[in-house]
């Protein structure tokens, strides 16, 4: 795999075609081919980004032979990637480029921006009611989970503080003066029970990643990183008939069939890049991929022993809808991410958005491969 | 609260008749004939039997908070915050979870039994527009 990024920025002052092209040719560079080499494209969006024919044209491919536009936001950003990889393991494309490109800070706001919000799912029965951000949709998850389990505002702070404190370390983050649990607790409410420090950033940024064959990646740049599974669930969006229990997420389900892919469980995850729009998702998530029992994820972040989010993550680094999970992964297996580096990390878990808004998830398993 | 500009509901074809009987103040679900299994939002097919037929039944408009929220920003046009929004499990089938407004001085908490409140909101011209609201429940 190749990863491309370009900065993360509050205005990046040009388009989402712009963006994409500069991580799609990032990403090439950082594999060692040119983009003329590309035969294959896979990209999800929610009316908010450069179509992918926009994207395929501006490459100059005429003949692509693998070409994936999905709808969706964070719950599609793994599941890309994993197309990707069926399609180059079956023959279907030797290289296709995986890339998100938003401007979600100075040109589709999730909210706030007076328009009415993308028509992500079912929205006749929540705009009316002043509900439709990724904000409120987490605060109702947010608020079952702290009645169910007695999880508190401290629980949510301390994985606030601890992206911010792993943020402090990569230079590419936006935010990275740590914060302390007084900031966290007197930061102002945006919907309870969520505060400001719950919430990603809102960024401007694009990231790309190059897959191909194992075969291939072997005589490329880097050491290769391998997807050793990959898994898409969901089902149910946050508003349907079969979702009582807003405290498991789809990844409970699916995280069985991603660790039997893998012929891995979570004891063999050695750093996790958990999607973490807001804090309590990564609390969820913690549970949902085993790595500790429900209920119990406030007590097991506290304890300090499991690295996740070595980058930040979409809290303090920046928020490119899960792929910078992805290439974050990626960077801890090869061994270059410099300061935030966990050490002996060959296994690496990344998660998309758990399935809450839309009904669908994803995630893959990485693991650190073998240069010829 | 402002409603001069606040979204109103578009119905489409499976939702047209639901909205209808809420702006006449009628709290009805669909209920699959073959099989019981009561379904919100309105669906075509029952994903329990796979029945294509169905009833509108009233249901009793009571239920569970699972869920509430205070939206201190106003992320939507006609909304002044800070407001409520509260997510109820129906008696008649818990894993039918409905937003609503809310409807009391006292705040909701989650476990609160409640009841159905039919929220008229003046919007712009035309026939009123009726949501779903929760105040707690009066048993
Ligand atoms: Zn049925």
């Amino acid at each position: 795999m190749g990863v491309g990024y370009t900065d993360f920025m509050k205005n990046s002052g040009v388009s989402t075609l712009a963006l994409a092209l500069q991580a799609i040719h990032a990403a090439c560079d950082d594999a060692g081919i040119s983009f003329k080499q590309l035969d294959g494209v896979a990209t999800h969006r929610v009316g908010d980004s450069v179509q992918g024919a926009v994207v395929l044209n501006a490459l100059g491919m005429v003949d692509p032979k693998f070409y994936v536009d999905q709808f969706g936001g964070g719950s599609a950003s793994h599941t890309v990637v994993g197309q990707a990889a069926m399609a180059v393991a079956t023959g279907v494309a030797d290289y296709v480029v995986c890339w998100r490109a938003i401007n979600a800070r100075s040109e589709y706001r999730m909210g706030g921006t007076g328009r009415p919000p993308p028509d992500v799912v079912e929205f006749q029965y929540q705009t009316p009611y002043g509900y439709a951000t990724p904000p409120q949709q987490f605060a109702s998850m947010a608020s079952a989970y702290m009645a169910k389990y007695g999880a508190t505002r401290e629980d949510f702070g301390r994985v606030a503080i601890r992206q911010r404190d792993n943020a402090s370390r990569n230079e590419r983050a936006m935010m990275r003066t740590p914060i302390t649990m007084d900031d966290y607790l007197s930061s102002r409410w945006i919907v309870e029970p969520l505060c400001l420090f719950d919430c990603c950033l809102e960024t401007d940024a694009a990231i790309a990643v190059v897959v191909t064959s194992a075969e291939r990646a072997r005589d490329l740049k880097h050491t290769p990183v391998l997807v050793s599974g990959a898994a898409w669930g969901g089902g149910h969006t946050l508003y349907s008939n079969h979702r009582e229990d807003l405290t498991t997420s789809a990844a409970a389900a699916m995280s069985k069939r991603l660790y039997a892919m893998a012929g891995a469980g979570p004891e063999d995850i050695d750093v996790g890049c958990i999607y973490d729009a807001f804090t309590p998702l990564v609390l969820v998530q913690l549970e949902d991929y085993g790595f500790c029992a429900k209920g119990e994820a406030g007590a097991f972040v506290a304890e300090g022993t499991f690295p996740f989010n070595p980058h930040g993550g979409h809290l303090s680094a920046g928020y490119v809808h899960g792929i910078n999970h992805i290439a974050e992964a990626v960077e801890q297996l090869r061994g270059n991410a410099g300061a935030r580096q966990v050490a002996g990390a060959e296994v690496a878990l990344s998660t998309g958005q758990s399935g809450y808004v839309a009904g669908s998830s994803s995630a893959l398993i990485l693991r650190k491969g073998e240069q010829s | 609260m402002s409603d001069v500009e606040r979204l109103i509901p578009y119905p489409d074809r499976d939702s047209v008749l639901w909205w209808a009987a809420l702006a006449r103040h009628e709290f009805v679900q669909q209920r699959c004939d073959d099989c019981g299994t009561w379904r919100w939002p309105p669906r075509a097919m029952c994903s329990g039997c796979g029945s294509f037929t169905w009833t509108w039944q009233p249901a009793a408009g009571r239920g569970t908070v699972i869920s509430c929220i205070r939206t201190h920003h106003a992320f939507l046009p006609g909304f002044e915050a800070p407001y409520f929004t509260v997510f109820v499990s129906i008696d008649e089938q818990a894993d039918i979870v409905m937003p609503g407004t809310w409807h009391h001085a006292d705040p909701p908490q989650v476990g609160l039994r409640v009841q159905v409140f039919f929220d008229d909101i003046d919007v712009r011209e035309g026939a009123p527009v009726t949501l779903v609201g929760w105040q707690p429940a009066d048993d």
